[in-house]
């Protein structure tokens, strides 16, 4: 491995070593705010990382082959880049929620140290995934995914102050999440093995080699890649391989859901991109007519079910399923104008949307978890209205705490798609490939689902601006939040807006990729 | 620039309300009234430009504003002016003004909020009348609606937060057609000129295949006329109207109402011409339709609110009829009554909003008698709804005359079906008047006067309300000068049908029958000045 083989990995080994150094901290000197520390100082590193190595990218190279199984190149870098940003958010969230609920000095029994250790696990997946170059490291990639977020999935159950129903529920969410999960990787292993027998290769630019053969004869071939396609589309949660999503989203710590739903599904995307442009499957059409229909009965049945939510962490649950829907419309048609550069901008669109609002979701049910360790609120909600996580409890929000809900509205109007968000430009991104493809059923289905969405959307938004008669304005009081939330909320509303309102910057990132 | 100081100054002005309203807790009208008097004076200084409409400098715009937004699409923010965009901007400010000013003292709760709302509002119609840009026209397309939810979900009636989801969903899913067929016509464009933009001048040159351009036109058309709105797509106004908060009301049926009419004579008939003449009886039925339909269920209401709403879509079916008869009497009759039924539903909506802030219902089976005890506004309440049933010498009259002498060249059955819709009009317009004002005193009326005697609209309700009857009258009397202001962007429009329906005329090669025709109507007519 030559030393610039070894520089073009360099977002990789410093998460590596972050590891390391995290478990030996963590070992000898116990401490919450100092692992967050570490694993910020290791984020931000590698996200540094990124623009290094891709400024020395960018003279004559384009992309660097390291070993076999690893290939970084520009959009691998991009990719890698928003994902570790998003894991900074995701810690903060973290910190957040286990500063309350796993704090030693109340309960010996509890480690929040794990949380960070985890994360920084699964962030070494996502990177390793979105620079796969072979089958081994897709594996690889997405099992460390994986594996880190069962335990963070169950986070609540041990060395928890969480009431015993937050608990029996992350429970549920981490087996559910870990039978499924073990079946869709088995199906993928399936896939890759027919594939391999098929071919006889397993790094991408070997079967792009042999793809001219196999893609018009072989049974194996095309059976091999619709199982592995199946177990990708698992990960996405896209219909009918959904039925998981929302009772993992719904039982799962919030900061683990939101990882799960912008992280883990961007990690994916990203690879897929990869994979079909170096396989160049978007001519085969029994691959696109199974996305197609798989993206328009997402559109349908995320937003339909998502109808009938009470439990906001539900409610957004089905919607990134739509949401992953919509974004299926701009991958089909694929290498042309606008296609790549509409996956890509609807994706980061999608993360910091999705982020924010379960970044809002979390310091809420935050906030009211500190008053029940006070004692001053009932631990088992009485009413719906006092449940955090149900829709009423939102009722009145905006003049109760007008900069949290301000930012909330701001995160489902961008939901929404209406226009000075970035969800706005996301949407209008899909449309324009959309008609560029001529997929006209598929912008059909679109639209419907975005009526549909809407209503949900809107229900929820005009829910936090009833003037309610029994509230009289401040004896409910406000919902406080941490500083450290506060923040995080303001620079993602700050981002959405900027975005929103001057796509421009954004795609100038994109188009150089 | 001008332009943009307008949306600036509304966008700011919105913003300080809020702020002052929350930290001051005073200040938030005033506010309000300040930033759409400057804007109104921003206006003004277009002013010289209204006589000498076209001999200035390039091309049809007054003034414009072009400015790089997003390259990579070829959108740019771009702000033009002309006469019709005059008016129709003239038209917004006036009624800002007016609801503001009708509803002084009417919001108590989170005021603040409510002048943010209904700034954003303006400025996001400002931006749909002044937009030359097709993405940024639906970018204002959408930013009026949002503010506009709120006003209804917040400051509304009872059943508010359904008439604003209903309201909303109606307009955004079709608004979302609207999109596809703007970035398709774009892409098209693109596909043949090789270059990507969405501006409007640009694309009035697109070279469509016949069948695509119908589609797309569908695409405008659907979008459009669920703002009008017209009869299938109607459902959201009643309730939006109803429930919504007096101001709120105001806005809507005087201002967003005329962004659908708008959006069909700046864009639907010049960009996809031979489609809508083409589409022309089919709309111009619908428009009938709409008249004589929105006229029956006007009648049939008890609710006045609701009376007034469903009048709306009858006057709006005039406007429908009028722009899709494709000649000159016809769609200047209809920009005329795009202004009059703003002025006068605008006032027919602050007078029930002020009836049912001193009686505390609209039912008209809970009122009659009411000149009694309100005579000042029982008497304006008169004007008003002897202006909507088009009494001639009034605004009204005007307009809907000529709809239906240029529709009359057009199509001779449905301007007779929809000349009947003048007796719904003097129908309803009369029964509210006697159900809800003449007659005997309702017993519970008599029975809330004496403890507590109700007050007559004051000075400030009565000049604001005073104000419009004298620009109908005014209207009414010498409409010359609108017909002159629109009479490029009118004409223009219609050169765009002409000249295809001569190439469609051509293709076809039956040219005469159809050149004889155009002559008629290139012809200036002399009625047009004449009809009151």
């Amino acid at each position: 491995m030559s030393t610039q083989e070894l520089f073009a990995i360099l977002p990789l080994l410093l998460l590596s070593a972050g590891i390391v150094i995290l478990l030996l901290q963590v070992s000898f000197w116990r401490g919450h705010r100092s692992a967050l520390a570490t694993t910020l100082i290791t984020l931000l590193l590698a996200a540094g990382s990124c623009f290094w190595v891709g400024a020395t990218l960018s003279g004559g190279v384009s992309s660097v082959q390291a070993t076999g199984l690893l290939l970084v190149d520009h959009t691998a870098l991009f990719f890698c880049l928003l994902l570790l940003l998003t894991a900074t958010a995701v810690s903060i969230m973290g910190y957040s929620y286990l500063r309350l609920r796993c704090n030693p000095e109340r309960n010996p029994g509890s480690y929040p140290e794990e949380f960070y250790i985890l994360l920084l696990l699964a962030m070494l997946g996502t990177t390793t995934l979105v620079c796969a170059s072979h089958f081994a490291t897709f594996f690889l990639g997405l099992e460390l995914i994986s594996l880190a977020l069962y335990p963070m999935l169950g986070f609540a159950v041990t060395g928890d102050l969480s009431p015993a129903r937050e608990q029996a529920q992350s429970l549920e969410s981490a087996i559910k999440y870990l039978l499924l999960s073990a079946l869709s990787t088995a199906l993928g292993l399936f896939g890759i093995a027919l594939v391999y027998s098929a071919g006889g290769a397993l790094d991408f630019s070997g079967i792009a080699a042999l793809m001219p053969e196999l893609a018009q004869t072989s049974a194996l071939f095309a059976t091999g890649i619709t199982l592995f396609l199946i177990s990708v589309a698992f990960k996405l949660s896209l219909v009918p391989f959904h039925i998981w999503t929302p009772d993992v989203y719904q039982g799962a710590p919030t900061p683990t859901t939101a990882l799960i739903a912008t992280v883990s599904k961007g990690a994916v995307i990203g690879f897929l991109l990869r994979f079909f442009n170096t396989l160049d499957l978007y001519g085969s059409p029994v691959l696109i007519n199974l996305l197609s229909i798989a993206a328009i009965a997402s559109m349908l049945v995320g937003n339909l079910l998502a109808l009938m939510q009470t439990n906001i962490k539900r409610l957004l649950a089905y919607s990134s399923i739509a949401h992953i829907g919509y974004l299926v419309v701009a991958f089909i048609i694929g290498k042309s104008t606008f296609g790549t550069e509409a996956v890509i901008y609807y994706l980061v669109a999608y993360i910091i949307t999705t982020l924010g609002a379960f970044a809002v979701v979390g310091l809420v049910a935050d906030s009211v978890e500190d008053r029940i360790l006070k004692g001053e609120y009932p631990e088992s909600p009485p009413s719906d209205a006092d449940n955090p996580y149900h829709r009423d409890f939102y009722r009145g929000l905006l003049w109760r705490s007008p900069w949290l809900a301000s930012c909330l509205a701001a995160m489902l109007l961008s939901l929404a798609g209406i226009p000075l968000t970035i969800g706005f430009i996301g949407k209008f991104y899909i449309f324009t490939a959309g008609v560029e493809g001529q997929l006209w059923v598929l912008l059909a289905a679109v639209v419907i689902g975005s009526a549909l969405g809407l209503f949900y959307y809107l229900r929820l938004l005009l829910t936090m601006v009833q003037r309610d008669p029994t509230l009289t304005a401040e004896s409910t009081g406000s919902v406080q939040i941490a500083v450290s939330g506060q923040w995080l909320l303001v620079v993602l509303t700050a981002i959405l807006l900027l975005f929103g309102i001057f796509p421009q910057l954004l795609i100038n990132w994109i188009n150089a990729l | 620039m001008t332009l943009m100081a307008i949306i600036i100054l509304l966008f700011a002005g919105g913003i300080l309300a809020w702020l002052s309203e929350r930290y001051l807790q005073r200040g938030g009208h005033w506010i309000g009234l300040v930033s759409l008097l400057l804007a109104s004076l921003l206006l003004a200084s277009y002013w010289p430009y209204l006589g000498a409409a076209q001999v200035i400098g390039s091309g049809p715009w007054w003034d414009s504003v072009q400015i790089n937004w997003i390259p990579r699409f070829g959108i740019s923010f771009h702000l033009a002016i002309d006469g019709l965009g005059f008016l129709m901007l003239a038209l917004t400010m006036a009624m800002g003004i007016f609801g503001l000013v009708m509803t002084w003292n009417d919001i108590h709760f989170r005021r603040g909020f409510f002048y943010f709302n209904y700034l954003w509002t303006l400025a996001g119609v400002v931006g749909v009348f002044t937009a030359m840009d097709l993405f940024l026209f639906f970018f204002f397309w959408e930013v009026m609606l949002v503010p506009m939810l709120f006003l209804i979900a917040v400051w509304g009636y009872e059943q508010r937060l359904f008439a604003a989801i209903k309201f909303f969903i109606f307009t955004q899913a079709s608004s979302l057609l609207m999109l596809i067929a703007i970035v398709a016509l774009a892409y098209l464009h693109y596909g043949n000129s090789g270059q990507l933009t969405f501006n409007y001048n640009d694309l009035l040159d697109a070279q469509l295949a016949p069948s695509t351009a119908y589609w797309l036109m569908l695409g405008f058309f659907v979008a459009f006329i669920v703002k009008l709105p017209a009869l299938p797509f109607h459902p959201w106004l009643p309730d939006a109207h109803t429930q919504a908060p007096t101001a709120g009301s105001i806005l809507l049926a005087a201002i967003l109402l005329k962004t659908g009419a708008y959006g069909l004579l700046r864009f639907n008939l010049p960009l996809f011409p031979e489609s809508s003449a083409a589409f022309a009886p089919v709309a111009m039925s619908i428009g009938a339709v709409s008249v004589i339909y929105g006229a029956m269920l006007a009648f049939a209401q008890s609710d006045m609110k609701r009376l007034v709403a469903y009048s709306s879509v009858s006057h709006m079916g005039f406007v429908l009829l009028g722009l899709y008869a494709l000649n000159t009497i016809a769609m200047q009759g209809a920009v005329m009554q795009m202004i009059a039924h703003g002025l006068s539903t605008a006032a027919l909506f602050a007078l029930v909003g002020a009836l049912q802030h001193r009686l505390h219902t609209r039912d008209m089976t809970q009122l009659g008698g009411v000149w009694a005890i309100l005579p000042k506004l029982s008497a304006i309440a008169l004007f008003f709804a002897v202006a909507s049933l088009g009494l001639p010498g009034l605004g009204n009259f005007v307009a809907e005359f000529t709809v239906l002498v240029g529709s009359f060249r057009s199509s001779h059955w449905i301007a007779v079906l929809a000349a009947t819709g003048l007796i719904g009009a003097a129908l309803y317009a009369l029964i509210m008047m006697q159900r809800g004002f003449f007659g005997a005193l309702n017993k519970r009326l008599q029975k809330l006067s004496p403890q507590a005697p109700i007050a007559d609209l004051n000075l400030r309700e009565s000049c604001a309300l005073l104000s419009l009857a004298a620009l109908l009258v005014l209207l009414g009397l010498r409409p010359q000068p609108v017909f002159d202001i629109a009479s490029p962007t009118v004409a223009r429009s219609l050169a765009h049908i002409e000249t295809a329906r001569a190439q469609y005329a051509k293709d076809q090669g039956i040219g005469t029958r159809f050149t004889s025709q155009e002559q008629t109507w290139a012809k200036p007519h002399p009625k047009e000045s004449e009809s009151p």
